[in-house]
């Protein structure tokens, strides 16, 4: 049963990318919509079992699934669902302005299905070097989605992706390597002995050297897919010049994916080397993202580019809140990774929507979008405001658990800087997006018809968003428990 | 066979690996880049291949196979067509000239020498050698990716990199398990088919496969 669920999952996006490569946009777009709607289904069947039983380990012990692969699982199919949603409206203006070709969106669809299945397979996995397959997988094909507009700008963008990324998980899989070494003493060279759960049990019988080393490579390679400062640099790029829905995944649930690799890394050092040693490294460099986003998102003029650094400032903020960890700081985590994930590509999707509409990216050329866009106008807003974590944003919620969390636990200084970086960060966000809604829109611009659909699209997640802030159902509030108990060390 | 012979092997083929990867550093030809490459590879490979067959290791032996297949004659191949529709055959204005990148390469020798000297006592034993020419290799691919502005120089220089990994994998662990390994020699067929699709994307919009035009995205 298990295993046929993670078939579905996996094997409809693939085998739905192969038929949707050569197809028209309508047939195409049916047979993604069907794929993803399948593939969700399945993942998210998954997640009801992991939370409802417990840790499902199945398929010989390469699958397995406890509390964090499931709420990743469960951000991941929401976030590529919404994107897949998305692109219809999305390839329709790009056809329309003749930025793309009549044989494009077959080609579009198939990579982001493909994309789709190497991010639910990422969490599926206990073994980290296939861990590792998967997320390397995700970055070949996605950038390929970034370069999909063939611009210089786009081209340049993939190549940087291609190659820093490249070289990142390069370092993510010495990491892996070194991992694997410090276990094979005691677990012997086994397949398993690159299993997260294996190396969790082991704990204190591997080598605490090469785990150490492990981990700093892990932290420099995965640190590049997270977009953790100073490896960031390929990120606003890649981010603003993918098509949107595609930004929305990357920003989402990819950035996110990378951490869970992390944490896995720092689940197993700390398991073997006692807390303290990776808890400084992950606060550090959160600081340093939150530190370095900053002055982008002040003097930034470019839409897409400013809600990057947006995520880079989250992604910082997240590795922050696992350096602190404490049950406190760890649920904030678990509710920021799902709150980000929706309200950031519900940000992303609009943004794209504006820019079709005004033909510019420019946020001195965005004016007037409440009037002029009905859905995405104040979509964005409301998106790129929840995310700053204005209340009664979950993501507020979120900040607010983290940062006490964090004084709990005796990070009192790197709380308060860290609570200064995201306020300012808020005050950056609010003080270009908010403008946007009002004043004179170019001419050219046309004023967009209501769309319920879109409505539904946009208003949904966020609503999500806002009711997550307020009050947790019963059922959540056990599986939030699930997760932090994973984070905090339970590997049962 | 004999283990001795296995070891002699291996550190003939450690030699050799570094000195490709020296002469990767200083030639500016890209099209010797692609045959250096699989000289390296196929150095890695058979070194694989012999450990395992003294070692009675099925696993490293198929680990020495697949890169040999998938490194040393793939891959080379795949650059190899690309080069020919590329206008661009030569290392230019590289940010180091040859001389340079001659002295940063044996640098990197000694560096990788010193680095892991005195960490003997990994498991899968053997050659004390692969392991130092393992991160010559890792260094070298960096040099490469940071010094070059030709794209296919730089993916030969990802390359590099990735060989030096796979080799670091040979001497520390003897291999990764099996299926990590075919997840890898998959995922490098991938990064390749990405590679050629994105380099046909870039000659159709640029007319070159130089990196150079690439230096408008700021801020």
């Amino acid at each position: 049963m298990i295993e046929v669920l993670v078939l579905v999952a996996l094997g409809s996006p693939i085998v739905g990318g192969l038929v949707a490569w050569r197809l028209d946009v309508r047939r195409a777009t049916r047979v993604a919509v069907a794929a993803t709607a399948l593939a969700t289904i399945a993942a998210l069947s998954l997640v009801w079992m992991a939370f409802d039983r417990g840790p499902i380990v199945a398929a010989g012990g390469v699958v397995r699934i406890d509390g964090l692969s499931a709420w990743l699982l469960l951000v991941v199919s929401a976030v590529v669902l919404l994107a897949i949603v998305a692109s219809p409206r999305y390839l329709a203006s790009e056809l329309a302005q003749g930025h793309i070709r009549e044989t494009d969106p077959g080609r579009y669809y198939a990579l982001v299905l493909w994309f789709i299945a190497s991010l639910l397979a990422a969490p599926l996995l206990d073994n980290l070097g296939l861990l590792w397959v998967a997320i390397e997988t995700a970055t070949g094909v996605s950038a390929l989605l970034v370069g999909f507009h063939r611009t210089p700008g786009a081209l340049e963008a993939a190549w940087k992706y291609l190659i820093l990324g490249s070289v990142g998980i390069g370092f993510a899989l010495l990491g892996t390597l070194l991992l694997y070494a410090s276990s094979v003493e005691h677990l012997g060279e086994t397949s398993d002995a690159l299993n997260w759960s294996r190396l969790m049990s082991s704990g204190g019988a591997l080598d605490p050297g090469l785990v150490r080393l492990g981990f700093l490579f892990a932290l420099v390679g995965y640190g590049t897919k997270i977009g953790l400062a100073p490896f960031h640099t390929w990120l606003p790029d890649a981010h603003s010049q993918a098509p949107s829905p595609v930004s929305a995944i990357l920003s989402g649930v990819t950035l996110a994916v990378a951490l869970y690799a992390l944490i896995r890394f720092h689940l197993v050092a700390d398991a073997a080397l006692g807390p303290g040693f990776s808890a400084m490294l992950l606060v550090a460099f959160g600081l340093l993202s939150l530190a370095v986003a900053l002055p982008f998102l002040v003097a930034q003029g470019d839409l897409k580019r400013l809600l990057a650094y947006s995520s880079i400032e989250h992604m910082g903020l997240l590795t922050i809140a696992i350096g602190f960890g404490g049950p406190l700081a760890l649920l904030g985590a678990t509710v920021h990774l799902l709150a980000h994930g929706l309200a950031k590509a519900i940000a992303f999707i609009t943004a794209g929507d504006l820019v079709q509409q005004y033909g510019s990216r420019r946020l001195g050329r965005l004016k007037g979008t409440l009037a002029a866009a009905p859905e995405s106008g104040p979509g964005l807003l409301a998106a790129t405001l929840l995310v700053g974590g204005l209340p009664p944003s979950a993501v507020f919620a979120a900040e607010f658990a983290i940062l006490v969390g964090g004084v709990e636990r005796g990070w009192t200084i790197a709380a308060a800087v860290a609570a200064l970086l995201l306020a300012l960060g808020l005050v950056a966000v609010a003080f270009h997006v908010v403008p946007m809604g009002w004043g004179e829109r170019g001419r050219r611009v046309s004023i967009r018809q209501a769309s319920p659909a879109m409505a539904t699209l946009v208003a949904g997640p966020l609503g999500v968003v806002v009711v997550l802030g307020l009050w947790t159902p019963e059922p959540l509030a056990r599986a939030l428990a699930a997760v932090v108990a994973v984070l905090g060390g339970a590997h049962g | 066979m004999n283990g001795d012979i296995a070891i002699r092997a291996v550190d003939i083929a450690s030699a050799a690996i570094v000195l490709l990867g020296v002469w990767l550093a200083i030639t500016r030809s890209i099209g010797e880049g692609t045959w250096l490459l699989a000289g390296q590879s196929l150095c890695m490979g058979t070194a694989a291949l012999i450990v395992g067959a003294t070692r009675g290791s099925i696993e490293l032996m198929i680990g020495g196979l697949l890169a040999i297949a998938v490194r040393a004659v793939v891959l080379p191949i795949v650059l190899r067509r690309l080069l020919r529709d590329s206008p661009v055959r030569h290392e230019r204005h590289a940010y180091l000239g040859p001389r340079a990148s001659a002295a940063a390469a044996i640098v990197i020798v000694f560096v990788a020498a010193l680095a892991v000297d005195g960490t003997t006592g990994f498991p899968g034993g053997g050659s004390i050698h692969a392991l130092p020419a393992a991160v010559a290799e890792v260094l070298t691919g960096l040099l490469l990716i940071s010094t070059r502005r030709k794209s296919l120089s730089m993916i030969i220089g990802l390359l590099v990199f990735e060989n030096g990994v796979t080799l670091a994998a040979f001497a520390i662990t003897a291999g990764m398990p099996l299926v990590v390994e075919l997840g890898i020699s998959f995922d490098l067929l991938i990064v390749m088919a990405v590679v050629q699709v994105h380099a046909r994307r870039m000659l159709t919009t640029f007319g070159s496969l130089s990196t150079d035009r690439l230096r408008s995205l700021r801020g």
